[in-house]
C-alpha cells in the first residue's frame, strides 16, 4: 500500500499537471496584468503633453519681442520649430518612483525636455542588466529613438554592443568608463558622470567644524572605488577643519550595506555608529534619507546630537534639525547638451564627469560673500548650509567650492590635507604633491600633483584616519 | 568589560529587527500548518508596508493598522481561493502574489495614485504629508514598573506596541496550535486532511481561515517594517525579507514558540554584523555573518529529512498539496 503511493507520489497525473498549468497561466496572467497596468499607467503620464513647455517657448518669445531688436525675434522663434523631433530614449535600473537614483535621472529628463522643446523622449524602468541589450532595441525599433541614454554601469557592455550594431544612432552611457573619446567603444557612444567627491570634501569640512566627540561615521553602500572615494573624500575634509579646530585627527568609521537601498538595514548601520563609535555626524551612500531621519531622531527625541545630509536631492524635510549640508545631482543640463548635440549634428563621442562649475552659466570663482554654495546651479552643487556651521567654516566651505569651479583646489592633494602628504592606512604617501598611486593594485606611481581619472576611477585604499578596514571586493 | 547599556542597546534592536521576521513567520506558520506553502509572504509584507505609508499619513497610526488588517485578510482569502477553491500549484500562486505585491504596492504609492487616494480618505490632509516619503513612527510606550528592570526593561518592555503584539500573539498562538481543540484541527488538516474531514473537520475552512491569518500577520510585518522600524518608503523595501521569514519557520520547525527565538537570531545577526564590522572582526567578510542564519536553516532542513525526526516535531505532511474530496 505505501509503496504504491510512493509511487503514485513520484508520477505527475493528469490533474497534478492541470494544476500547475493553470496555476502558472493564472499567475502569469495576475502578474502581467499588474505590470501591464503600471506600464500602461507610466506611458501614459510619460506622454501626457509637457504643458510647461508651450508656456515657456511663447514667454520667451514674447519678452524678448518686447526687449531685443525684433528681426532677431522672428528669425529665432521661426528657426526654433524648423529643428525636427528628437527621440530620445532612457533606460533606468530602477523605479522611477519618486526618490533615489532612478528618479534623479528621470527628473533630468523632464528637466532637457521642458528646455528643449524639439524632444521628445520615452523611457522604460527597472531593466534589468542582462535585459539591457533588448531594451535598447525596442527604444529604437519601436520609439524611433535617435539617441539613447542609458543609466546603469551594468548597461555599459550592451551600451556598446548596440552602438556597433546602430552606428547612425546615438549613445550615452552613464556612470562607466567606455566611450568612443576613451578609445575602447564606437565613436557614437559617449559616456558621462555627475561626481560628487568634491561635495563630498566640503560635507566633510562641515563635519569636521561642527562635531564635538571627533568621531564621524559613514554608512556605505557597496566597496567600489566610487564610493571609496567620496568616503576618503568626506574624511579628508572631517580631518581638515577638525584638526585646524582641535590639533587632533579625526576618527573615521565605517559600516557596509552591501546594498544600494535598504532602509531598515540603513538604520541599522547608523544606530550601530553613534552606539557603538559615539559617532556625531554621519555621511552615507545609500538611496534614501534614513540615516538622515535616523540622526533627526537622535536629535529630536533620545538626547543626542547627531548631524546628516543630503544625498542626491535636497533631503531638509527628513531631517529639519540634522542636516548640515549635502550633495544634490541634476543630470538636466548634461542631458540637454547631448540633445543639442544630436539635434544640430555636431555630435562628438566624449568622456565626461561633471563636477562642480560644470554647467553654470559664470564659470568662475566669485568672493566668498558672494558664492553660490549651497543654491541649486549645474549638474552638482551643495545643499543648503546649516546656520549651525560657524560662520568661519561657513566661509572656508563657501571658499573651497568656488575654488573647485575653477579646478583650483582638488581635494586629494597636500592642500585639502594641511599640506600634509596624504597616506593610507598602512602608511604608505599616496599623494605628496609631486607624485601619486593610481592604486593599490597596480602599485603604479606616477608624476602629477592631482590625481587623474584612472586614479579617481580604482581608488581602492584608505585614508589613515579611517579605522575601519575597507572589505577586499 | 562589556557595558550593561551596551548589551541592552543591541538586544533592543534585536527584537526591534526581529519582530519583522517574527510576524511574518507567524503568520506562516499557521498557513503550512494547514498544508499551506504560502510563498506570497514577501507580497503581503510589501502590500502591507505601502498601506501603512500610504494611511498613516491620511488617517493616523490606528486606522492605519485597521486598513493593514483588512488588506492582509484580503491577500489571504485570495490566496486560499486560489490555491484551496481552485487548487493551482501553491509555489507558482505564490511567487506569482509576490509579483502582484510588488506591483501593487508600487501602483498605490505613486505620487498622482497615493494623492488621490489620501485626499479621498481624508479631504483635509495637508499637502506636505501626500509628498513625503515618510511617516510618523509608533512610538515606544513603556510599561510601567516593568521597563525599569535591567536589561529586560530596555529590551522587552520599553517598545512599540507592534513589538509587544508580535511577541503576545506567539504565545496565543501556540497555546491556540498546541493546546486547544482548534489547534488539533489546524494541525490534522496539515497532516492529513482527508482524514481530517472523515473526522468532520471542514478542511476547506480551516484553510481559508489559516491563509487570511497568514495574510494579515504578513502585512502587519511589512507595516511594522515601515510604521515600526524605519519609517521611509521605498519600493521593494522589504528586500526578500519575506523569503527570509519563510527559512525561519523551517528554522523553527513550524513552532510560534520556536519562531520568537528564530526571529531573534536572524534579527540579531544583522544588528551583530555592523557592531562586528566596526570591531574589524568581519571587516573582511561581513557577508559570511549574514550567510549564518541560512546556514542554520540549510542545516535545520537537513536535519528535518530524517524521518524521524521529521515524526517527533510534526512536519505538516500533507504541506503544499491540494486536497481533492473524493
Amino acid at each position: 500500500m505505501t509503496e504504491k503511493s510512493g509511487t503514485d507520489r513520484r508520477r505527475i497525473t493528469r490533474r497534478e499537471f492541470l494544476g500547475v498549468s493553470t496555476g502558472a497561466a493564472v499567475g502569469g496572467i495576475v502578474a502581467a496584468g499588474v505590470i501591464g497596468g503600471i506600464a500602461g499607467y507610466l506611458a501614459g503620464q510619460s506622454a501626457a503633453p509637457p504643458r510647461a513647455v508651450t508656456t515657456t517657448v511663447t514667454q520667451a518669445a514674447a519678452e524678448r519681442t518686447v526687449t531685443v531688436q525684433r528681426t532677431a525675434t522672428v528669425e529665432r522663434t521661426v528657426t526654433a520649430p524648423q529643428v525636427t523631433e528628437l527621440k530620445v530614449g532612457y533606460i533606468y535600473v530602477g523605479p522611477v518612483g519618486d526618490y533615489g537614483w532612478s528618479h534623479a535621472h528621470d527628473q533630468g529628463r523632464k528637466w532637457a525636455d521642458q528646455r528643449f522643446p524639439a524632444a521628445k523622449s520615452a523611457y522604460i524602468e527597472s531593466v534589468p542588466e542582462p535585459q539591457a541589450a533588448s531594451a535598447i532595441e525596442s527604444l529604437i525599433t519601436k520609439e524611433n529613438a535617435k539617441l539613447i541614454i542609458t543609466t546603469s554601469f551594468g548597461y555599459m557592455d550592451p551600451t556598446a554592443e548596440m552602438a556597433a550594431k546602430y552606428p547612425d544612432r546615438y549613445f550615452v552611457h552613464i556612470s562607466g568608463y567606455r566611450s568612443g573619446a576613451a578609445g575602447n567603444a564606437p565613436n557614437n557612444m559617449s559616456s558621462a558622470f555627475a561626481e560628487f567627491y568634491q561635495l563630498y570634501y566640503l560635507n566633510g569640512l562641515a563635519a569636521g567644524a561642527v562635531t564635538q566627540t571627533g568621531v564621524v561615521g559613514y554608512v556605505a553602500a557597496h566597496p567600489i572605488p566610487e564610493v571609496v572615494r567620496h568616503i576618503n573624500a568626506f574624511v579628508l575634509g572631517a580631518n581638515y577643519a577638525y584638526k585646524k579646530r582641535t590639533g587632533k585627527n579625526i576618527k573615521a568609521y565605517v559600516v557596509w550595506l552591501f546594498s544600494w537601498f535598504d532602509p531598515a538595514k540603513a538604520r541599522t548601520g547608523a544606530i550601530s555608529l553613534i552606539e557603538e563609535k559615539n559617532a556625531d555626524v554621519l555621511a552615507y551612500t545609500e538611496d534614501s534619507p534614513t540615516v538622515l531621519q535616523v540622526a533627526e531622531e537622535y536629535t529630536t527625541q533620545k538626547g543626542k546630537r547627531v548631524w546628516s545630509f543630503s544625498h542626491y536631492s535636497d533631503m531638509r524635510q527628513y531631517g529639519p534639525n540634522a542636516h548640515l549640508t549635502g550633495q544634490v545631482v541634476n543630470w538636466g543640463p548634461l542631458y540637454l547638451e547631448f540633445y543639442r548635440m544630436v539635434a544640430t549634428n555636431t555630435w562628438q563621442s566624449v568622456d565626461i564627469w561633471t563636477r562642480i562649475g560644470d554647467y553654470v552659466p559664470y564659470r568662475w570663482r566669485r568672493p566668498v560673500d558672494k558664492s553660490t554654495a549651497g543654491q541649486p546651479e549645474g549638474t552638482v552643487y551643495l545643499a543648503p548650509l546649516n546656520p549651525a556651521i560657524p560662520s568661519e567654516w561657513q566661509a572656508e566651505i563657501k571658499r573651497r567650492y568656488e575654488q573647485m569651479k575653477e579646478l583650483i583646489f582638488e581635494p586629494f592633494s597636500p592642500e585639502g590635507n594641511l599640506g600634509e602628504p596624504i597616506r593610507d592606512q598602512s602608511g604608505e604617501v599616496m599623494v605628496d604633491g609631486k607624485t601619486y598611486v593610481v592604486s593599490k593594485r597596480s602599485g603604479e606611481r606616477r608624476e602629477g600633483g592631482r590625481l587623474d581619472r584612472d586614479a579617481l576611477w580604482e581608488m581602492d585604499w584608505f585614508v589613515e584616519y579611517i579605522l575601519s578596514e575597507l572589505p577586499r571586493g | 568589560m562589556v557595558e550593561l547599556s551596551w548589551i541592552e542597546g543591541v538586544l533592543a534592536l534585536t527584537v526591534q529587527f526581529g519582530t519583522v521576521y517574527l510576524l511574518a513567520s507567524l503568520g506562516e506558520i499557521y498557513a503550512e500548518r494547514s498544508g499551506i506553502l504560502n510563498l506570497g509572504m514577501e507580497g503581503m509584507m510589501i502590500v502591507g508596508a505601502a498601506i501603512a505609508f500610504v494611511f498613516t499619513n491620511a488617517l493616523g497610526h490606528l486606522l492605519s493598522l485597521v486598513s493593514v488588517v483588512l488588506i492582509g485578510a484580503l491577500m489571504g482569502l485570495l490566496l486560499a481561493f486560489l490555491v484551496v477553491t481552485l487548487r493551482l500549484n501553491q509555489v507558482v500562486v505564490g511567487l506569482a502574489l509576490t509579483l502582484f505585491g510588488y506591483g501593487l504596492s508600487g501602483l498605490l504609492t505613486q505620487p498622482a495614485i497615493r494623492a488621490r487616494i489620501m485626499r479621498a480618505l481624508n479631504p483635509e490632509v495637508p499637502e506636505v504629508r501626500i509628498v513625503t516619503q515618510q511617516a510618523e513612527a509608533l512610538r515606544a510606550v513603556k510599561v510601567p514598573v516593568l521597563s525599569d528592570i535591567p536589561v529586560v526593561g530596555p529590551v522587552l518592555f520599553s517598545q512599540n506596541a507592534l513589538v509587544y503584539f508580535a511577541l503576545i500573539a506567539a504565545v496565543v498562538m501556540w497555546f491556540v496550535l498546541f493546546r486547544t481543540s482548534i489547534g488539533l484541527a489546524i494541525r490534522s488538516v496539515g497532516e492529513n486532511p482527508s482524514m481530517a474531514d472523515s473526522l468532520g473537520i471542514n478542511v476547506f475552512r480551516i484553510r481559508y481561515v489559516t491563509s487570511v491569518i497568514a495574510g494579515v500577520m504578513g502585512a502587519l510585518a511589512g507595516a511594522y517594517l515601515f510604521i515600526g522600524y524605519q519609517p521611509f518608503w521605498v519600493e521593494m523595501m522589504t528586500n526578500g525579507r519575506g523569503f527570509i521569514a519563510l527559512a525561519l519557520v523551517i528554522l523553527a520547525s513550524w513552532s510560534p514558540i520556536r519562531a520568537v527565538f528564530g526571529s531573534l537570531l536572524f534579527g540579531g545577526v544583522e544588528v551583530i554584523q555592523f557592531r562586528l564590522q566596526l570591531f574589524g572582526f568581519a571587516a573582511q567578510t561581513p557577508q559570511f555573518v549574514l550567510m549564518l542564519p541560512y546556514v542554520v536553516a540549510i542545516v535545520t532542513l537537513t536535519v528535518l529529512s530524517v524521518e524521524s525526526v521529521r515524526k517527533r516535531l510534526g512536519v505538516p505532511e500533507a504541506l503544499g498539496k491540494p486536497y481533492y474530496r473524493e
